[in-house]
């Protein structure tokens, strides 16, 4: 049943032009950044350079793809529960013989699917270099997994502040919200003089970044599906509760 | 009379095949109590129409029998299971087209009642054959290549219903099914619910009150959350029965000498109902009026019974 959900979101997806067009505006973004760092790169000499251009590559690409993510994960969210809610299609789910679990799962299932692509693109960006210079395929590949993770976070969120209301325009600004919470949420440790480590271990940047570096840590990753796992647990909540309110 | 014998609800006959038992529903949105201590049964073969003014509580009924929303009190068992405790058991057999039918506007007709076959867990092999026939039974026949968003009401509405009843369900509910249909299409939807009903009871709630007539055979009328009524419409012979507004003051007596009356009663001032024999038309009784110099100044038919029925239990300030 989570397959039959994931493919309709899926189909649902590429029939509309949202997909499409963040692919698309992400690419032009990516292709900027990587024309900079090529010229940067190439513009300085074997003593001035002080990181691989693998490592160059991945802490803007994968950095700014993960911002695109944050962008694109609301947005493709809305429409799977806030934007059923509006148009009352979500009754049809409703009264099916299905678990609100699957329905949750399949939604999410389907939303990563959308999501993928997105992830995919700075490392195809990269990969352009592969006959050109040596790239440092495992770094590529850390930093693809931890802007995959990352991109699963974002669309937990996504998920849950769509299952808050059924006006899509607000469930984003919701998620946006709490996105840049957790963006932003590590500089508490910049602001006071003692050190919140709390803080800066709930900032999803600070763990991307080590995926970036190459290192592929456990708490790095659980910090990722815990999170991811929260929110789809309150997104559950929310939907158990609409049947009770 | 064609309304049966007024029945305190709860005590209706139980059906030997009991599809719907609800038991003392309650529902309540904060401290609105929206719906209470509804007792209600239902087997296969009958028509339930749920009649009621807005806000009497009629959507939040079907959402609860369709397990859209939890009671706040009360049970409801859908062919003896609890819909609370076995939700997935009971919804098997539930077929639900909510007041705005849940469609995905960027899917092909096919495709979402493809999409809809698999959500009801029809095995793969019946599929195929499942959309074939709903949308046979609904007049789709050649929209299955059809994307929902270049659909009209009308067969948005359609397509609501092929949707409810694509796996023969035992139960149907159908919240204003006749909304957005044309004459023709409310005609064959009433043969199509008369059709369904030989192996399924059926559920619906509408606003119009000949509809409810036409093609349910018992009804519930709800009113501030509560039943007022629940009865079996039998099928009493047609009646012919208008009522006139005269300028002239006269008796009923006079009236009744006219042709065709068989009976007339004094309503108000110069207000008659008048009661006709089979073959008196409206055209008749106005002829007659007229050369008898009564002055007529209005003539309507009467309301029909469900109607009379229906605002005398609503209260007399929706008569105007």
């Amino acid at each position: 049943m989570i397959a039959v959900i994931a493919s309709r979101e899926v189909r649902s997806g590429l029939v509309t032009p949202l997909p499409w067009v963040l692919l698309g505006v992400g690419q032009v973004v990516l292709a900027w950044i990587f024309l900079q760092v090529i010229e940067d790169f190439s513009g300085l000499g074997a003593e001035e350079r002080v990181a691989s251009l693998t490592q160059e590559m991945t802490m803007n690409l994968f950095g700014f793809a993960a911002v695109i993510a944050m962008l694109a994960a609301p947005l493709l969210a809305m429409r799977m529960l806030s934007g059923e809610f509006r148009d009352g299609s979500f009754d049809l789910l409703d009264a099916a013989p299905v678990r609100l679990g699957q329905i949750l799962v399949g939604k999410f299932v389907g939303l990563m699917v959308l999501l993928t692509p997105l992830c995919l693109l700075p490392a195809a960006n990269i990969l352009l270099l592969a006959g050109a210079t040596e790239i440092d395929g495992g770094q590529v590949a850390a930093a693809t997994l931890g802007l995959w993770l990352a991109a699963l976070m974002f669309g937990a969120i996504g998920l849950h502040a769509s299952s808050l209301t059924a006006q899509p325009g607000a469930a984003v600004l919701v998620a946006f919200g709490l996105l840049l919470f957790f963006s932003i949420v590590g500089r508490a440790d910049a602001l006071s003089t003692q050190s919140l480590s709390l803080f800066g271990w709930m900032s999803w940047n600070e763990h991307l970044f080590w995926f970036l570096l190459g290192a592929v840590r456990l708490g790095d990753l659980a910090y990722f599906i815990l999170f991811t796992g929260f929110f789809l647990a309150l997104t559950h909540r929310r939907l158990a509760n609409r049947r009770l309110q | 009379m064609p309304f049966g014998k007024r029945v305190p609800t709860g005590y209706l006959r139980v059906p030997m095949d009991t599809l719907v038992r609800v038991t003392d529903l309650s529902r309540s949105f904060g401290r609105h109590q929206v719906l209470s201590h509804v007792d209600l049964c239902l087997g296969t073969g009958q028509v339930l129409g749920l009649l009621g003014p807005n806000g009497a509580g009629k959507t939040t009924c079907l959402r609860l029998l369709g397990g859209m929303l939890a009671p706040t009190s009360g049970r409801i068992e859908i062919l003896g299971v609890d819909l609370r405790r076995q939700p997935l058991e009971a919804k098997r057999h539930l077929g639900y087209l909510p007041e705005r039918p849940p469609l995905y506007p960027e899917l092909l007709v096919d495709e979402y009642l493809t999409y809809c076959a698999r959500l009801r867990r029809i095995p793969r092999g019946g599929i195929a054959e499942a959309v074939k026939v709903a949308r046979e039974r609904c007049g789709l026949e050649d929209s299955g290549g059809r994307l929902i968003a270049k659909l009209s009401k009308g067969y948005r509405q359609r397509l609501g219903i092929a949707q409810a009843i694509l796996h023969k369900p035992r139960l149907l509910i159908l919240d204003e099914p006749t909304e957005g249909l044309d004459p023709f299409q409310m005609r064959e939807l009433r043969g199509l619910i008369r059709d369904l009903a030989n192996d399924a009871g059926i559920i619906l709630s509408s606003h119009l009150l000949p509809e409810v007539q036409a093609v349910c055979d018992r009804v519930v009328i709800l009113h501030q959350g509560r039943i007022q009524l629940d009865a079996r419409m039998a099928d009493g012979p047609p009646t012919n029965i208008w009522r006139v507004k005269l300028r002239e003051r006269t008796n009923a007596e006079r009236l009744t000498d006219l042709p065709h009356v068989v009976g007339a009663v004094a309503i108000g001032t110069g207000g008659f109902r008048i009661d006709l024999d089979r073959e008196g038309t409206s055209a008749d009784l106005a002829r007659a009026i007229v050369e008898a110099d009564l002055g007529l100044l209005e003539l309507t038919p009467e309301r029909s019974d469900l109607e009379r029925v229906f605002f005398d239990l609503i209260g007399a300030e929706e008569l105007t």
